[in-house]
């Protein structure tokens, strides 16, 4: 088994190799992963709360409000914030998020080799 | 057999297409696996069968990860919900308008380039090399193992479960059935259902072979073809649906409406029925035994004259000179108590047959505990929606707060999507994915919900067998519009959602084991040919035991289905989320983060045997899913397990935050 051989590389292994800039595409999927983590946030607040204080305890749900054909409160609360975070989507694929580098893996790394061979 | 019920009678008519479209859907799928084994050829095997050699464009990305993330419950569960609750289950899944964003972008393009740059190819893999260490590795491995054995299992019993639904009135699957049956006799640990068992075998074989022999191209590329097959299965339904409830509401001389509003209209009015135990009774006493099947429509007159109407949930039989059905055996039935659900079932006599000649005598009625009066009219419509067993309803507020974490958040922490974020091409190709999956998800969850929101007029009484509402629906559109054939289609849908989950699941357990634990810590000079050659192995004893394990299945499909899904991403999440974005964090906390997570998941799912009699009915701590309180423990404990343990080595966090001097130059 090489279940410990892992765990003690020389603390130094490579240092050299680095510059003391952080990695461009760290920053980005940071700042990415922040800005996404705040829409699931804003969608939270929004969908949950909305369709609580319109959709909960109706005082006459037979003559409920119907928009689209559907209760408005699913209209309001789920459907147009799903096109919503369907346009936010596209604005950030699109219009935000870098074209990072990703790197090569060793296997890449190989096969790129022995085409060169 | 007498038809008794209007989705019997069409299931048998669309029968035919659904074997017809299984044969073609599985040839399909055997074709792919032969394309997908010839790609293996001339690549390093073990990238290339459990990775695709990171090498997936924006198309196959896109509607594998769509389709591994929509199991089985997608077309099976969310429609029987929708159809059992309402309007409300558009809350319920309302985390969806941000699910695609979230499991693909919060961690995707980070987690891609650590697998990379470490050489990993499977989860355990990166997490042991970003740390170093081994022994975090092996642990992934267990937890990831632990849980999707038992979900694998539950989903072999459900693509079974949907592919018995598809067939029941195949004649030849019914011949097979008493032959097996009969074979099957001496073999008790076998069970005696022997159309579930026919069923599995054909199931689980299918899925073994393809994902064996062609590995992860094969998974990927099926399930683009499944995927296609799901959304085309649900724009197809929609229109349908609301062609039939515009039929209904021109008969209805009570309303001037039509389309989506007459439904709801419709749906304000409606109280759910009574849940319902009874004996049946004949006037006279049988001169032949008598077969009462499932699903039969009985009408009976109550004491002041007014009609009555019932639909059984299991089979009954009166035997021969007697009158009444066994007392030790009540009959389960439920009781239609809206005016228009009567009149849709007695006023459709080619549709409908309605047995008259049989008295209920016993009667037990326990109605909803929500919604199940008269008075409460309109729980269809507005939440938390009616349930029979809890009487806050269906969604609590505090239940649709965590379902909001469930999809959204728990979804980034599963393993099956973290493998797929690992093998994209490149930037551009995520980019280019997360806006289809949006777009995809948009055009099956919203209209899935309008589409069993029709289901509840147009189909009246499912409740009992609400699961088998998919196939029923696509069954009655079909034959409704004269297009019996497309069902085939349609319900192959549901068949496609299965197996693309147990596809890939099935490939994690076996790169787990081959990878994770042979390779990496028993034998890391292995030569390529036994490595290819163990996975064909592994792959087929692991699907062959979840097949076993599915002979007698467990009880509680969903709620396996559930639990793991949950665990996962209480253990895997946490760690996952601090050792791509935080640079301080280090193995030992990621490692109690990991193991805190599992077992505060698992405490609620323990207490719940005490406090609600079952595992599988977890405690709420303050109302909440344990899925909550697992994510909120594992982030604290490996937040605070890496600052009370010493700092990662330098030299690992220069190689996986900071950029290196090669890119610098180029």
């Amino acid at each position: 088994m090489h279940i410990d051989s892992m765990d003690s590389p020389s603390e130094n292994d490579g240092m050299e190799l680095y510059t003391d800039q952080l990695d461009p595409t760290f920053v980005n999927s940071r700042r990415e992963a922040v800005i996404i983590f705040c829409a699931w946030l804003v969608a939270l607040c929004w969908c949950v709360p909305f369709c609580y204080l319109n959709g909960y305890d109706v005082a006459d749900p037979e003559n409920i409000s119907i928009t689209l054909g559907m209760p408005s409160w699913v209209v309001w609360g789920i459907a147009m914030p799903w096109i919503a975070a369907d346009v936010f989507t596209v604005w950030f694929c699109f219009f935000y998020m870098k074209n990072d580098d990703l790197g090569v893996s060793p296997e890449e790394l190989a096969a790129i080799a022995a085409e060169g061979n | 057999m007498t038809m008794q019920s209007t989705e019997l009678i069409l299931l048998a008519a669309g029968s035919n297409a659904a074997l017809i479209t299984f044969l073609l859907y599985t040839l399909a799928v055997f074709g792919i696996a032969a394309f997908s084994n010839q790609m293996l050829k001339g690549k390093s095997f073990i990238s290339e069968y459990f990775l695709g050699s990171r090498g997936l464009g924006v198309w196959a990305f896109a509607l594998t990860f769509a389709a591994t993330s929509a199991s089985g419950g997608s077309f099976t569960g969310f429609p029987s919900k929708i159809y059992s609750h309402g309007w409300v289950l558009a809350l319920w899944i309302g985390a969806y308008v941000v699910v695609p964003i979230c499991t693909m972008g919060l961690l995707g393009k980070r987690i891609n380039q650590v697998a990379r740059i470490s050489g990993s190819i499977t989860v355990p893999d990166v997490l042991r090399d970003r740390f170093e260490s081994a022994r975090f590795g092996l642990m992934a491995v267990v937890l990831i193992v632990f849980f999707m054995v038992f979900n694998l299992v539950a989903q072999f019993k459900a693509g079974a479960m949907i592919l018995k639904t598809l067939l029941s009135d195949v004649e030849i699957f019914h011949r097979a059935a008493e032959f097996f049956h009969t074979v099957m006799e001496p073999w008790s640990f076998l069970g005696t259902d022997s159309e579930y068992l026919i069923c599995l075998l054909a199931f689980g074989i299918a899925v073994i072979i393809y994902t064996t022999y062609g590995g992860f191209h094969a998974v990927v590329w099926t399930d683009v073809m499944q995927g296609i097959v799901m959304v085309v299965g649900v724009l197809i339904m929609l229109p349908l649906a609301i062609m039939m409830i515009n039929d209904l509401a021109a008969k209805d001389a009570s309303s001037d409406a039509s389309g989506m509003s007459y439904v709801t209209q419709e749906m304000s009015k409606l109280v759910p029925p009574v849940p319902t135990e009874a004996q049946l009774q004949v006037n006279s006493p049988a001169a032949t035994d008598r077969l009462i099947a499932t699903g039969t429509w009985i009408s009976t007159e109550s004491a002041e004259g007014t009609l009555r109407l019932f639909r059984t949930g299991n089979d009954a039989e009166i035997v021969a000179g007697q009158q009444v059905t066994a007392v030790d055996a009540p009959i389960k039935l439920i009781e239609l108590v809206n005016a228009s659900d009567i009149k849709q079932v007695l006023e459709n006599p080619s549709s409908y047959t309605v047995v008259r000649d049989l008295q209920l005598v016993g009667l037990k009625q326990t109605p909803y505990k929500y919604g199940g009066s008269p008075e409460h009219k309109g729980t269809y419509v507005t939440g938390p929606g009616p349930s029979p067993d809890s009487d806050i309803g269906f969604l609590p507020l505090s239940l649709a707060f965590s379902f909001f974490f469930m999809w959204a958040i728990s979804g980034a922490g599963q393993p099956s999507s973290h493998v797929r974020l690992m093998a994209f091409k490149n930037t551009d190709t995520l980019k280019k994915a997360i806006f289809t999956v949006a777009i995809y998800y948009t055009l099956i969850y919203f209209p899935l919900v309008m589409i069993f929101c029709c289901s509840r007029l147009l189909m009246p009484g499912m409740e009992m067998e609400s699961d088998r509402i998919m196939p029923a629906m696509a069954v009655f559109l079909t034959e409704g519009v004269g297009m019996g054939w497309l069902a085939g289609l349609l319900v192959a849908a549901p068949f496609a959602a299965v197996m693309s989950t147990v596809d890939s699941f099935l490939l994690m357990i076996s790169s787990a084991v081959v990878r994770d634990i042979y390779q990496r810590n028993i034998n890391p000079y292995a030569s390529e040919a036994k490595i290819k050659k163990m996975t064909y192995t592994v792959t087929i004893i692991v699907g062959t035991a979840a097949m076993l394990g599915a002979v007698n299945p467990p009880q509680f499909l969903q709620d396996i289905i559930v639990y793991t899904g949950s665990g996962l991403a209480a253990c895997f999440l946490a760690p996952t989320v601090f050792m791509l974005y935080w640079p301080r964090s280090n193995k030992e906390g990621c490692m109690t983060g990991m193991l805190c997570g599992f077992a505060a998941h698992f405490s609620m799912y323990f207490l719940g045997v005490f406090t609600n009699g079952s595992f599988f009915k977890p405690h709420r701590f303050i109302d909440m899913d344990p899925i909550i309180v697992g994510l909120f423990v594992s982030f604290l404990a490996t937040y605070i397990g890496c600052l009370i343990s010493p700092a990662p080595p330098l030299r690992l966090v220069k190689k996986y935050f900071y950029k290196r001097k090669e890119l610098q130059r180029t």
